[in-house]
């Protein structure tokens, strides 16, 4: 009984289990994970695309003051010579002096746009006459090496290109992979920006500037780059100016700092369909990512159930986040066309990782749930039966007279009835004269019984049937039912039936058949 | 029953913590990222960048531990931002939870209690391995503030290519330049054959005057001053000073190699870890340029001298933060002074490895440098290993004022004797204006340290 009372309240327990854990993927909640690490990333790509937005607003707009300050200046001083500003690559002997008058210009726009570098570059060269000077250019670009210390007390600026007495005048040193010349032999971004300020005269430089991510030369050193022409009063190019932004200030500017997923990342991308080109992006987050930043990523495809987006490399690394576009240029830009977003990317592993772990411990308390529940049915149960089975063994015994009270009210009644049952016998056998005296009698007419009756009688006292008692005495049935006959004539009974009444309430009344 | 109940129930709560609790997953959950300063630069940028790569992926995987660069510039750069960080400067960053720090720099951060005592985060067995002098040049008050990842000293670096047409022309050897005083002669020599250029520049004036004294068995660091009241302090005046006067070494506040870049000197003392920046080209003002070769040659002595240079090489530094992310700190230097990554690291460059393990190895040439020129370099300091003094120069309250203004007081001192010298039009005026310029500097340096 005990055990299956315990298997019934067990499938209880499971019933209620199972129902729970519909319930729990009815209402979403096993993908609760995935969605709480879609808020996060989501929070984190509005607040890094916003910031981008408007750190990136404000340097092209500097970035198209630089050139427009540049010029003006450097148009007044080359006139004092006689000569435009396009006409600076005809007086090689100039330069020094120009890029000398220009050093406060190129150094202020440094410091106020808070960029990481400044330079301007002629469409000029020292010596003209040098094998290679056809791709080398004058100029100067200044890097500030701690660009994110906005109080330092002199900001740590190296000359990265162009005349040392610039820098030693100064007192800047050279960068440590200095040269003299910009060498434009692979800069893409210098020709396009001289060439597509040639191809649009009359543009405004707000629809000019150009933005470029490069390996800044001689370095392993990424930067992104705003690059706008250098117009002259008579709107010819004669070079171009710009602000950079390094990996490390990009990183120290928009890194996500998430305290559950420390491998999260940014990327501000070039983007062409569904690919981007990270060899191409800036990227700023907390786990190194270099060796992944030769590849493109490509959208897979959306995660079910969210917004989130499966992202994968060309080395097949998987990535999980969201991008959104981010306006580089204003619609009418000569490079309107080249979209660029901003992403936020987490290693798959560690997305599954933390939804694995939300639903571990889901699971984990229903399972203690349930063992919970099996133990308190096994408890449950013991603890009921317990009283009904010290009942029960009252029930069973003689003296229901004095059988205590149980706390099982069920079982009190049982034993009153049957005590009540008992005492109905009784009274009917006393209704058929077998008074006391009878049954003395009876006993003493026992009394009589040769010892082989007695054995016989002695068995159907304990209840045994003609059969059985043939058995345990080794004797035949027909001896059996002849010690019967005999038996009940001494007996003075009549039937088997009769004998067992005597036998039953000598029982009840206590009296003693000695066998 | 009761009991037989409980047991089985606890053993429940175990089986259920063991699938919940934290496992692998749990471990992850607890990366710890840690922030690093650091001043390589140059060419070491990428064999540090690949490095902490390296880490990440490995040992820091299994750790939890991400190590996030934070800034790479200049060690006075550093030195400059731990100043404003310590000082809560309005726009100063935060402190990194790593940075490399000379024992100046740590020591004026534990002072003000905010560095860790790496000897309680590494046993006395893990320390046991490296090399007794580099861990001594971190110990403050039985703490150790600095741990050492590589170590420099000073070396004399030659433009060879440049020096051996002069040497051609003129017969100055490049035994000449074991002494000061044989560099001062052939700096005169050079300004006359080259039209007037300049020979010879220390990267730290600073490093050059203790060098000396100790030469000379004195010590340039007082109790709170400088000791410019030593004759020895004359034989800096009259090596360096009376030259620059002249025009025949260099009076710059930056590093040799920015002159070097532009053929303006062929010659300095500066630290081993210097070498990779200088280049091997020069280029001229017309934008012309050579190729040239760079030698390296031991550390110059003043006549009369012995023969000690000073040690140099910056440490790391833990900043006090929590015991746990201290001791992840410290896992990363473990790592990063491991002998193998040890070797890995100086492989490219002029520093030398800090374990016993490794220091063996590269002193008795076990492991092939990178290039010919870091192989002539690894030469020449196992060569010094023998015959120098490599000293640990005393930290004082106040040193790094004190060796700023003294620097900088040096500079001012020989750009007005210069340009008084031109102005004067008389070369026998020079001996008179550099007397004068050594007494007023001596008087100004005292005035400045009892000010102090």
């Amino acid at each position: 009984m005990a055990i299956r009372l315990s298997l019934f309240l067990a499938v209880l327990v499971v019933t209620i289990i199972i129902g729970v854990l519909i319930v729990l993927v009815m209402t979403g909640t096993l993908t609760a994970g995935l969605t709480n690490n879609e808020s996060i990333i989501a929070r984190h790509l509005n607040d890094i695309s916003r910031n981008i937005a408007q750190e990136y607003g404000r340097l092209a707009v500097e970035t198209i003051n630089f050139p427009k300050e540049l010029s003006h200046s450097i148009d007044e001083y080359v006139a004092q010579y006689g000569i435009a500003a396009a006409e600076i690559v005809d007086h090689p002997e100039l330069l020094e002096d120009i890029i000398s008058h220009a050093f406060e210009k190129v150094k202020l726009f440094l410091l106020t746009a808070k960029a990481s570098g400044s330079f301007i570059i002629l469409d000029a060269t020292i010596n003209p006459r040098l094998p290679g000077s056809e791709n080398s250019r004058a100029g100067l670009y200044l890097k500030n090496m701690e660009p994110n210390i906005i109080s330092a007390s002199s900001p740590n600026i190296t000359v990265f290109q162009g005349f040392p007495s610039v820098g030693r005048s100064n007192s800047l040193s050279l960068h440590s992979q200095w040269r003299l010349e910009f060498d434009i032999t692979s800069a893409e971004n210098y020709k396009n920006t001289i060439a597509t300020a040639a191809a649009n005269p009359n543009t405004s430089l707000s629809r000019l500037y150009y933005w470029s991510t490069l390996t800044l030369p001689q370095t392993s050193e990424k930067i992104m780059v705003c690059m706008a022409p250098l117009l002259d009063a008579g709107g010819r190019v004669y070079g171009v100016c710009g602000l950079e932004i390094s990996e490390m200030l990009f990183k120290m500017s928009f890194m996500p700092n998430d305290p559950t997923f420390k491998r999260m990342f940014s990327a501000l991308v070039p983007v062409s369909g569904e690919t981007m080109e990270l060899s191409a992006a800036m990227i700023a987050g907390g786990y190194s990512v270099r060796s992944i930043t030769k590849d493109n990523i490509t959208r897979i495809s959306p995660i079910k159930r969210c917004a989130l987006q499966l992202y994968r490399t060309d080395s097949q690394d998987s990535f999980i986040g969201l991008d959104t576009t981010v306006n580089m240029y204003p619609n009418n830009s000569v490079y309107a066309d080249n979209q660029w977003a901003v992403a936020i990317f987490v290693p798959e592993e560690d997305i599954i990782t933390s939804v694995i772990r939300l639903n571990h411990n889901l699971f984990g308390l229903l399972l203690l749930l349930f063992l919970f529940g099996i133990l308190f049915s096994l408890l449950l149960s013991n603890k009921y039966l317990e009283p009904i089975q010290k009942g029960l063994a009252l029930a069973k015994s003689v003296d229901h007279n004095n059988a205590p009270q149980t706390k099982v009210p069920e079982i009190d009644e049982l034993i009153q009835f049957l005590n009540r049952h008992h005492k109905e016998i009784y009274e009917k056998a006393l209704q058929k004269d077998l008074s006391f005296a009878i049954l003395d009698e009876f006993i003493e007419k026992t009394k009589t019984l040769s010892p082989a009756e007695r054995k016989v009688f002695n068995l159907y006292v304990k209840g045994c049937k003609a059969r059985e008692i043939a058995d345990k005495l080794f004797l035949s049935i027909n001896t059996i039912k002849t010690h019967t006959k005999h038996i009940f004539v001494k007996l003075d009974i009549a039937s088997r039936k009769e004998l067992n009444l005597y036998i039953r309430m000598l029982k009840e009344i206590g009296k003693e058949i000695n066998t | 029953m009761f009991r037989k109940f409980a047991v089985i129930f606890v053993l429940l709560l175990f089986l259920t913590a063991a699938l919940t609790g934290c496992g692998t997953l749990g471990r992850a959950n607890k990366i710890a990222s840690i922030s690093l300063w650091h001043n390589y630069g140059g060419q070491l940028k990428e064999t540090m960048d690949s490095m902490i790569d390296e880490f990440n992926e490995t040992v820091g995987l299994e750790e939890g531990i991400i190590i996030n660069v934070t800034s790479i510039s200049g060690s006075a750069s550093i030195h400059e931002k731990l100043l404003m960080a310590a000082n809560r400067d309005p726009g100063a960053p935060s402190l990194p939870d790593i940075t490399t720090a000379y024992p100046k720099t740590a020591f004026m951060l534990a002072e003000k209690g905010l560095l860790a005592d790496l000897s309680r985060l590494f046993s006395q067995e893990e320390l046991s391995a490296y090399v007794l002098a580099f861990l001594q040049e971190g110990l403050l008050d039985n703490k150790l503030y600095v741990f050492p990842t590589a170590k420099s000293t000073e070396v004399l670096f030659l433009n060879k290519t440049i020096f051996d047409r002069f040497a051609k022309d003129t017969g100055v050897t490049v035994n000449d330049l074991q002494t000061f005083e044989g560099i001062k002669r052939a700096a005169d020599l050079y300004y006359k054959w080259s039209g007037g250029k300049m020979f010879f520049m220390a990267d730290s004036l600073f490093n050059l005057t203790l060098n000396c004294y100790r030469q000379f068995g004195e010590s340039f660091i007082l109790a709170d001053s400088l000791n410019l009241q030593s004759p020895v302090f004359k034989k800096v005046w009259d090596v360096y000073f009376k030259p620059a006067v002249l025009g025949h070494t260099a009076i710059f506040d930056g590093y040799a190699t920015d002159l070097a870049r532009t053929g303006d000197i062929i010659c300095s003392v500066g630290s081993t870890a210097g070498i990779s920046f200088f280049s091997s080209t020069v280029t001229y003002p017309d934008n012309t340029s050579e190729t040239v070769d760079w030698t390296v040659l031991p550390y110059p002595v003043f006549e009369g001298g012995g023969k000690a240079v000073v040690q140099r090489g910056a440490g790391m530094s833990i900043i006090k933060s929590g015991p746990e992310t201290e001791k992840k700190a410290a896992v990363f230097l473990e790592w990063f002074t491991r002998p193998e990554n040890n070797i890995r690291f100086v492989a490219s460059t002029g520093y030398l490895p800090v374990t016993k393990e490794a220091f063996n190895q590269i002193m008795h040439g076990e492991y092939e440098a990178d290039d010919d020129k870091i192989s002539e370099l690894r030469n020449i300091t196992k060569a010094m290993q023998e015959g120098y003094e490599f000293y640990i120069p005393p930290v004082v309250e106040g040193l790094d004022g004190l060796q700023s203004q003294y620097e900088s007081s040096f500079r001012a001192a020989a750009a007005n004797a210069s340009a008084a010298y031109i102005k004067s039009n008389d070369p026998e005026a020079v001996e008179s204006i550099v007397e004068n310029a050594y007494n007023e500097f001596v008087q100004n340096m005292t005035a400045v340290a009892g000010a102090d």
